[in-house]
């Protein structure tokens, strides 16, 4: 039997389309349906002035909007051949971490609310809050930042505000390990989560999963090796784990959090002083640049003529991660309930996805069901 | 004496449904915040469960993309009388920035099903969008029964 699952149903919190197959109560397989926040935003970037387009870059996705303006930015600094200050470098990595540690607390809320834990999911949206204070007070908003500009960072950061984010965070950390514990080690919600919608290695590397989803299928590959200056200023490790179940995935986002709060606390005390924006003059040229987001690797690559955005293109990790859900974590799953729960580990964010309609020679919209139907259809 | 009643019954329990119409999600999750301790949504007897047939309040956000434009009138459609719609966020209200040449959006979303209180901000503090819902939900729903008996 098909069950089809939204777009708008109580379990989802975003319009995408599910449809379950199933025998009784077993999930054997699923298929998911896109196109229904297709808003052709790479579309309107072309032909407008850089200097706009950070801020639609900003709106491709409201949950990790800060990476977006960092990489715009940072790929017209490569266009340009600059880096930006140090204290701006350092000012981007405390907003990038902010941001992923109250990514990561939504995210494994929204697992918590799927399974039906009502209790962990008040206290991951309770602890989130004071991290909205921190993105509040140092860039001014909650959700859509404008923090980031090409050339640096728009404002500078006070000691005051240093000072309160070093509270928030040291009261965060003195809270949260109670509540990974509460996870790690409850036999009933440990139940649930073990061995169900496992994807292995190989799988994950077939279905090019990036991000936490990945990297808790043994997957050990971080953007942020790569970035200049977590490579070079700052001091942390990649986590990853072998499982690749839902308790895999959500242990993963949770231990990262640690990961972030030290960073955090690292920059805060080793700010350089210095400027912290500065002018720069874009040549005509094209670049890429990958950076880490909250859910994986976001790609930029960009073709200007100085002024104007001539082309841009923009990849996301979530459709890796929702197909790789549907492909080969929600095969043989015992129930409906794990099903949706499991999908809900694959943090899917639906609103970075959608770039992409599919028409016909009429002009006709056809159904767009992920990119390996694409290609599965190209080979025959 | 029934419309009493019902009057009060109506007023401390709303159940809301969330619409995406193609947003960037940012207007959602300040929606999701809502449901959290700080804000605490429930104790004014507001339910988010996103189901259409049986809810009170449609909250719709995002910027009508192409996909919505005959399906929201049918989520409209399936949800039972009274129902009043908050828009909430800017692209519901004006499309915000996906709305200029070579957007695939067809905001505002009050051509397609009637509004009823428009919370402007991209995306609005939580507080404010509970301000809204708390100002026009009780007593509209109340209102709109009666004139319907
Ligand atoms: S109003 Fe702004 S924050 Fe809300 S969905 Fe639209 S672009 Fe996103």
């Amino acid at each position: 039997m098909i069950l089809p699952i939204g777009p708008v149903h109580p379990g989802l919190k975003e319009p995408l389309r599910l449809k379950l197959k199933t025998r009784g109560e077993k999930v054997l397989s699923a298929e998911i349906d896109y196109g229904y926040i297709h808003r052709g935003i790479e579309r309107v970037m072309e032909g407008k002035t850089w200097q706009k387009g950070i801020f639609l870059a900003e709106r491709v996705c409201g949950i990790c909007s800060y990476i977006h303006t960092q990489t715009f930015a940072e790929v017209f600094e490569k266009i340009a051949g600059e880096t930006v200050t140090l204290r701006a470098q350092y000012l981007r990595v405390l907003t990038n971490e902010l941001d992923r540690i109250q990514s990561h607390l939504l995210a494994n809320s929204t697992y918590f609310k799927a399974m039906e834990h009502e209790t962990l999911f008040m206290y991951m949206l309770g602890l989130r809050e004071p991290i909205m204070d921190a993105i509040e007070l140092l860039t001014g908003n909650r959700v859509n930042m404008g923090w980031n500009v090409v050339g640096g960072v728009k404002m500078d950061i006070k000691q005051a505000h240093m000072d309160s984010i070093l509270e928030i965070m040291d009261k965060f950390e003195s809270e949260y390990g109670r509540y990974v514990e509460m996870f790690e080690s409850g036999p009933l919600v440990g139940l649930r989560s073990h061995d169900v919608g496992k994807m292995t290695r190989d799988e994950a590397l077939m279905a090019r999963a990036v991000g936490p989803i990945g990297r808790a299928s043994g997957l050990k590959h971080d953007v942020r090796e790569q970035h200049h200056t977590y490579r070079d200023h700052m001091d942390w490790k990649v986590v990853w784990r072998k499982e690749g179940d839902n308790f895999a995935r959500t242990m993963n986002r949770f231990d990262e959090i640690w990961e972030s709060i030290s960073l955090i606390r690292q920059v805060i005390n080793n700010l350089p002083p210095g400027e912290v924006r500065k002018k720069i003059e874009i040549p005509a040229g094209d670049a890429e640049y990958r950076n880490e987001a909250p859910r994986g690797e976001v790609t930029y690559s960009v073709e200007t003529n100085g002024n104007l955005i001539k082309n841009i293109s923009i990849r996301t990790p979530s459709i890796m991660n929702i197909d790789a859900c549907a492909k080969y974590m929600l095969k043989d799953v015992a129930t409906v309930s794990d099903a949706v729960a499991t999908y809900a580990t694959s943090d899917p964010c639906i609103a970075c996805t959608e770039r992409v309609i599919i028409l016909d020679e009429s002009g006709r919209h056809l159904d767009f069901h992920g990119v390996h139907n694409i290609n599965s259809k190209l080979k025959g | 004496m029934l419309d009493g009643l019902k009057d009060i019954i109506r007023k401390s329990s709303i159940h809301v449904c969330l619409v995406n119409t193609g947003g960037c999600n940012g207007c959602d999750i300040e929606i999701v915040a809502l449901l959290s301790p700080r804000y605490d949504l429930e104790q004014y007897g507001i339910y988010v469960h996103n189901n259409p047939r049986e809810a009170d309040v449609i909250i719709v956000t995002g910027a009508m993309a192409e996909q919505w434009v005959d399906k929201l009138q049918r989520v409209y459609a399936k949800t039972p009388e009274p129902k009043i719609v908050v828009a909430v966020g800017n692209c519901p209200l004006t499309g915000d920035v996906f709305n200029q040449e070579g957007g695939n959006v067809h905001a505002p979303v009050s051509d397609f099903i009637p509004v009823d209180a428009e919370v402007s901000g991209c995306p609005p503090r939580p507080s404010e969008i509970l301000e809204a819902l708390l100002t026009v939900a009780p007593g509209a729903i109340a209102a709109r029964g009666r004139q319907k008996l």
